[in-house]
């Protein structure tokens, strides 16, 4: 079969499991929605493997490949294909993708086992990596923007899928009209490459920008601009990032799957994937660069303070995404979808960790509360001691290779794109002791109650509540289950962690610089019009930057040992001391009070006064008027009080009545 | 025969007086869904990539006056022609699983109103027109009137008030038009093809036009002249105001593109931008006022607002993807509209409230529900992948190309959009159930209204392409109608690279 084929069965399972799942939900038994849904995107992933190894048969100049199924909407010039494009890039996505998807699928099977809405669930999540998919896969731009907004609703539905918990559908809509904010970005992007190159096609544009703009154009760049409103809004980038944090209301394997491994990752994506225009835009993409690069340290602050176990690992993944927004950007292609790669298999981890410590606290998420778990949760300790390793950056980790290779590059590329390099190390700094915050808070310590409770062999229970707000809720559907799931007890929960523990390890080993570059050799047939693809550094500069990243990594893990077990106390001593900055760090500098006041009080405000003013006095003023004229001439047929209205009726039946007439007789 | 179509309505409305009482409904819901069928005859009879009229009637009717008795259909109205056959079809049926007292008169009225509507779609004389446009008004007076909510009567009088004016400047222009136009026909007529062919001077075509467009935008109705609308929706019966938004609001949107248009060129381009401005203030203030609504009707009513402003845009882009964008967003306009009207009554029925402050909850109890209202809520916020998206992709792109501040402005639509759909499904299907509140899945009966609705929205949006192909040769055809009569001094729209290979392959 051909790459496009597979590339259309990637689609199709995925589609199919939703559909299964979707309408079988009365009928499907125990666990088989469950089941189903992940020998879906099991199915998509080995379909992935196959339009991999098609693809590498051809030549690497031959391996952009298109198919499209029909005209899905063409007219007055516009011609707009359902295709998809099937090159190294997508492959590479769809890869990743249907990866991590499976091993998150398999988690949800008991992790999620015991909640009424089980089929919704795998229905929704199916959904969701096909939309993904069809993002990655799409051809043109409008069919881009169709998945783009598909994972925009998925996300919105797994968001809200504990649809009765009002905390999480505000941050359900919230998020989604985020999204929107971002859809209508690309919108307009594409509206402008249309005007400009008459075609939405992937592939056409690319190859008529740069007979057809200059660089550095003025269009060109507000092209860039807009798509970079679409990929901030969907990775969460400054200053579109807000809705992130509270996603953490869904179920965690969404967590793990939507808002840390795939969906937020789509604007690095969508950067790399347009790479033609911002390189013949330097000034956006530069503007690209320096987003990511205050999103990426903007959130490691943050994440040093805030005490919800799931939000801090949401802003470390706004964080980690800062880096492959500054990769992609600066023209580190390879090494941003490296680290693509490698975070999504350390972060889908460290959320599956999560999980498994929210079920043994019965649900509670704040990690003040937490301590000791170690030896209550074994297994989930080792393997989120193992993610937060690779996260931190620790030596011979996949993170550690593929984070410090973006730096490199940067440091590699001359001018001010230092900035980058010493920015990177500085958060990175922060990332290693924010990781180790975790472990030490959540593991080490003296043991709570909850822990206790674990190691006498008993899952701890509470009511269940709201881990926001408090609030008691029952466990019927739009509430999580009454049962909680641990790794350490339920085997697909165990298999999913272990197979992401070793990836987490091992991953790094696709791309060690002297060794070997698979990754970059692979993507190569993408980027083979870039000027900045080939400009890699040396092997010995990227061991440099190793050695440095390497000697940062154990400085915050020392720093974090320091702060959390050598000397307890430490932090809220600091905190203490510092108050007005812990303050601005634990209300996340203060974007959701800005925008409040900003944006959606004065929309409300502009409402009111419609309703109250402008409906009331002109709109209601204008029939007023007319009223009072309209009786001014009453008041000459005063005979037909108000029968003016009925009088034209009559006229009107009257007229009718006549024309049927007149046809009865005309036709006889 | 296109006539059984128009006329078969109102005759199945005569029967009801004449059939026991007890087969009433079965009457009108059988005369309804055969209606429809013919309307899906008349479909797939059309012959798509033609502009002009097919399936034509041409009868002298009252020839001292030059009136003439023309139908047809071309791109523009088949769909149109389906759309409000298979809204009467639905509102039909639903109403008959809750008859009303005094069924007869209500069935009738609503067969009226259907011969009515499709009259105005059908009509291809200015006069025949002018007249069905007008007969709308008269079953959705008695319809609301008699069997309307709480202050029926105020509302009825207010809505009447409103469109009789317009009508009557519609009336004036009409015959204006034809009585100006006779000189150079040679006779007095009123065939929208003679007028076509010999338009007005300019100066007469400035106020002709604005006679028009006034009775058009209550209609539609465009902001500024909806003061009807929250009190009419407020009071009618949700299948009536199904109707009433679905169907008659398209009325207005239509007779620009069928009427205005083409006969009157020199003044569409010269009112252009008021008439966008017009439209770009209904999408943002239809928005805003739908956002801060709690009654539910009056939600769907002002994004109703915001949606006919989209239309309209799309039409005075005046470039032919915007207004074939328009045409497809009539149609999914009214698609999407019904369903939450009749979804409103089922709300009503299990929460005894229309109000968002009472309503939530119901996702748990009633799924299936749940699901169908999703799918129509993310259809009205344009998702992409839904029908609507393209259509409103397809006006912005007209628009785009045509006056770029517009669209961007307009985009900001799209996202408050986003806000008031999700907002008010939410708010009904989600959070807590309030106790009051009897929660129950949607009955088979109205499922069976629902689905097939909904079926249509999905169908529609795995292939827009079936209506943008068909409507575009007769929605180019009107937009050329302007770009050519322009006069010469006017910048002539400049065609973009793509146009003319497109134009080259069409």
């Amino acid at each position: 079969m051909s790459a496009t084929t597979y590339g259309w069965l990637v689609l199709a399972f995925p589609l199919a499991g939703c559909l299964i799942s979707a309408f079988g939900w009365r009928v499907l038994p125990g666990r088989a929605a469950g089941w189903i849904g992940t020998a879906a995107i099991a199915l998509a992933f080995l379909s992935s493997i196959g339009a991999l190894v098609a693809l590498l048969d051809k030549p690497v100049q031959s391996r952009e490949l298109t198919s499209s199924l029909y005209s899905y909407a063409s007219a007055a010039g516009l011609d707009i294909k359902l295709g998809i494009l099937v090159d190294p890039l997508s492959v590479y996505m769809i890869l990743v993708v249907s990866g991590v998807s499976a091993l998150i699928h398999l988690y949800s099977v008991a992790y999620l086992a015991s909640d009424r809405g089980y089929s919704r669930y795998f229905s929704y999540l199916n959904f969701f990596v096909f939309s993904m998919l069809l993002l990655v896969l799409a051809g043109n731009f409008v069919l881009l923007i169709v998945g783009w907004a598909f994972v925009g609703f998925a996300s919105y539905a797994l968001i809200s899928f504990w649809y009765r918990r009002h905390t999480a559908t505000r941050a359900g809509m919230k998020a989604f009209v985020i999204n929107v904010i971002g859809d209508v970005g690309l919108v307009f992007a594409a509206f402008f490459i249309f005007r400009d190159l008459g075609t939405f096609d992937y592939l056409s544009v690319f190859h008529a920008a740069p007979q057809h703009f200059s660089t550095n154009q003025g269009v060109l760049i507000a092209i860039c601009l807009l798509i970079l409103v679409g990929a901030f809004a969907k990775s969460a980038q400054l200053p579109l990032h807000t809705w992130l944090p509270d996603a953490m209301e869904g179920p965690t394997p969404v967590s793990a799957l939507i808002h840390a491994a795939t969906m937020v990752t789509a604007g690095v994506y969508l950067i790399a994937r347009t790479h033609p225009l911002f390189e013949l835009a330097p000034t956006a993409a530069d503007i690209s660069a320096f987003i990511g690069l205050a999103t990426l340290i903007f959130a490691a602050t943050v994440a040093l303070a805030v005490t919800d176990l799931k939000r801090i690992i949401a802003y470390s993944t706004i964080s980690q995404i800062g880096y492959m927004v500054v990769g992609v950007s600066i023209g580190a292609y390879a090494a941003g979808l490296f680290h693509l790669m490698t975070h999504a298999f350390f972060k889908a981890l460290l959320f599956m960790g999560a999980g498994s410590v929210i079920s043994a606290m019965a649900g509670t998420q704040d990690i003040d509360r937490m301590g000791g778990l170690r030896r209550a949760l074994p297994f989930t300790s080792v393997l989120m001691i193992v993610g937060a390793l690779a996260l931190a950056g620790f030596p011979l980790t996949s993170g550690f290779f593929s984070k410090d290779e973006i730096l490199v590059f940067a440091s590699n590329r001359g001018g001010f794109y230092w900035i980058f390099t010493v920015g990177g190390y500085l958060a990175a700094l922060l990332t290693a002791f924010y990781a180790f915050r975790i472990i030490f808070r959540v593991f080490w310590g003296e043991p709570v109650p909850e822990a206790r409770e674990l190691e006498g062999g008993h899952l701890a229970h509470a009511e269940p509540a709201n881990p926001l707000t408090g609030e008691p809720e029952d466990t019927d559907v739009g509430f999580p289950g009454p049962e909680h799931h641990i790794a350490e007890r339920d085997r697909p929960m165990w298999l999913a962690m272990a197979t992401l523990g070793v990836l987490s390890i091992v991953g790094g080993a696709l791309q060690i610089p002297g060794l070997d570059h698979v990754i970059e050799t692979f993507l190569r047939g993408s980027f083979l019009d870039s000027r900045l693809y080939e400009s890699v550094p040396s092997v010995l500069a990227d061991w440099e930057g190793l050695a440095v990243g390497g000697a940062v990594a154990l400085a915050g893990i020392a720093a974090a040992y320091f702060v959390y077990v050598a000397r307890p106390g430490t932090s809220a001593a600091l905190a203490r001391r510092f108050r007005p900055v812990h303050a601005f760090l634990v209300n996340k500098w203060y974007f959701d009070e800005l925008y409040d006041a900003v944006v959606y009080r004065p929309a409300i405000r502009i409402g009111r006064f419609s309703t109250g003013v402008i409906e009331r006095v002109v709109v209601d003023g204008i029939v007023t008027a007319t009223v009072d004229a309209v009786r001014g001439i009453g008041v000459v047929v005063r005979g037909a009080q108000s029968g003016f209205v009925r009088a034209y009726a009559l006229l009107l039946i009257g007229g009718f009545a006549g024309l049927g007439l007149y046809f009865l007789i005309v036709s006889s | 025969m296109i006539q059984i179509l128009l006329w078969l309505p109102v005759a199945v409305g005569l029967l009801c007086f004449v059939v026991p009482r007890r087969a009433v409904p079965a009457l009108a819901s059988a005369g309804s869904l055969v209606v429809l069928g013919r309307a899906i005859v008349s479909v797939a009879e059309f012959h798509t990539g033609q502009p002009g009229l097919q399936q034509t009637v041409n009868e002298s009717w009252i020839p001292d006056l030059g009136v003439r008795y023309q139908l047809g259909v071309d791109g523009i109205s088949v769909f149109l022609v389906l759309l409000t056959a298979l809204l009467w079809a639905g509102a039909t049926a639903f109403s008959a699983f809750r008859v009303p007292e005094r069924r007869r008169i209500y069935f009738f009225m609503l067969g009226l109103a259907e011969t009515a509507a499709l009259g105005a779609f059908l009509a291809q004389d200015l006069l025949l027109f002018v007249l069905f446009f007008d007969l709308m008004l008269v079953p959705f007076w008695f319809l609301i009137g008699t069997f309307g909510g709480e202050n029926r009567i105020a509302a009825t009088t207010k809505m009447i008030v409103y469109t009789l004016v317009g009508s009557l400047l519609m009336l004036v222009a009409a015959i204006a038009t034809a009585v100006l136009a006779s000189d150079q026909v040679g006779h007095l007529s009123f065939s929208l093809a003679d007028l076509r062919a010999h338009t007005l001077s300019t100066g007469s075509q400035y106020w002709i036009f604005c006679f028009f467009a006034a009775a058009f935008l209550i209609k539609m109705p465009a902001v500024l002249v909806h003061g009807w609308l929250p009190d009419a929706y407020r009071a009618a019966p949700l299948p009536v105001l199904a109707l009433l938004s679905g169907v008659l609001s398209k009325v207005g949107a239509y007779g620009f593109l069928r009427v205005a248009l083409p006969l009157y060129p020199q003044a569409t381009a010269h009112f252009q931008e008021a008439i966008l401005v017009i439209g770009v203030a209904s999408v943002l203030y239809g928005s805003v006022m739908a956002f801060t609504q709690t009654d539910v009707r009056l939600i769907a009513g002002y994004s109703s607002i915001a949606q006919l402003g989209f239309i309209t845009i799309g039409i005075f882009s005046l470039r032919p993807e915007g207004a074939d964008g328009a045409v497809l967003q009539m149609v999914n306009h009214g698609l999407v509209v019904a369903p939450v009207f009749l979804i409103v009554a089922l709300l009503w029925e299990r929460a005894g409230s229309e109000d968002l402050g009472r309503l939530g909850g119901l996702a748990m109890r009633a799924p299936v529900l749940a699901t169908l209202f999703l799918v129509v809520t993310l259809a009205t916020l344009a998702m992409p992948g839904s029908a609507n998206f393209i259509g409103e992709f397809y006006i912005l792109i007209g628009l785009f190309q045509a006056k770029i501040v517009y669209a961007l402005v307009a985009g900001i639509g799209v996202v408050l959009a986003a806000y008031y759909a999700i907002r008010l499904f939410q708010r009904t299907m989600h959070n807590r159930k309030p106790e009051v509140i009897d929660s129950r899945e949607i009955g088979p009966l109205d499922a069976a209204v629902l689905i097939p609705l909904v079926g249509c929205i999905v169908a529609l949006a795995l292939y827009p392409g079936l209506i943008l192909t068909r409507a575009d040769p007769a929605a180019a055809d009107k937009v050329d109608a302007v770009n050519a009569g322009s006069p010469p001094s006017a910048p002539p729209a400049a065609p973009a690279p793509s146009l003319t290979s497109s134009a080259a392959a069409r």
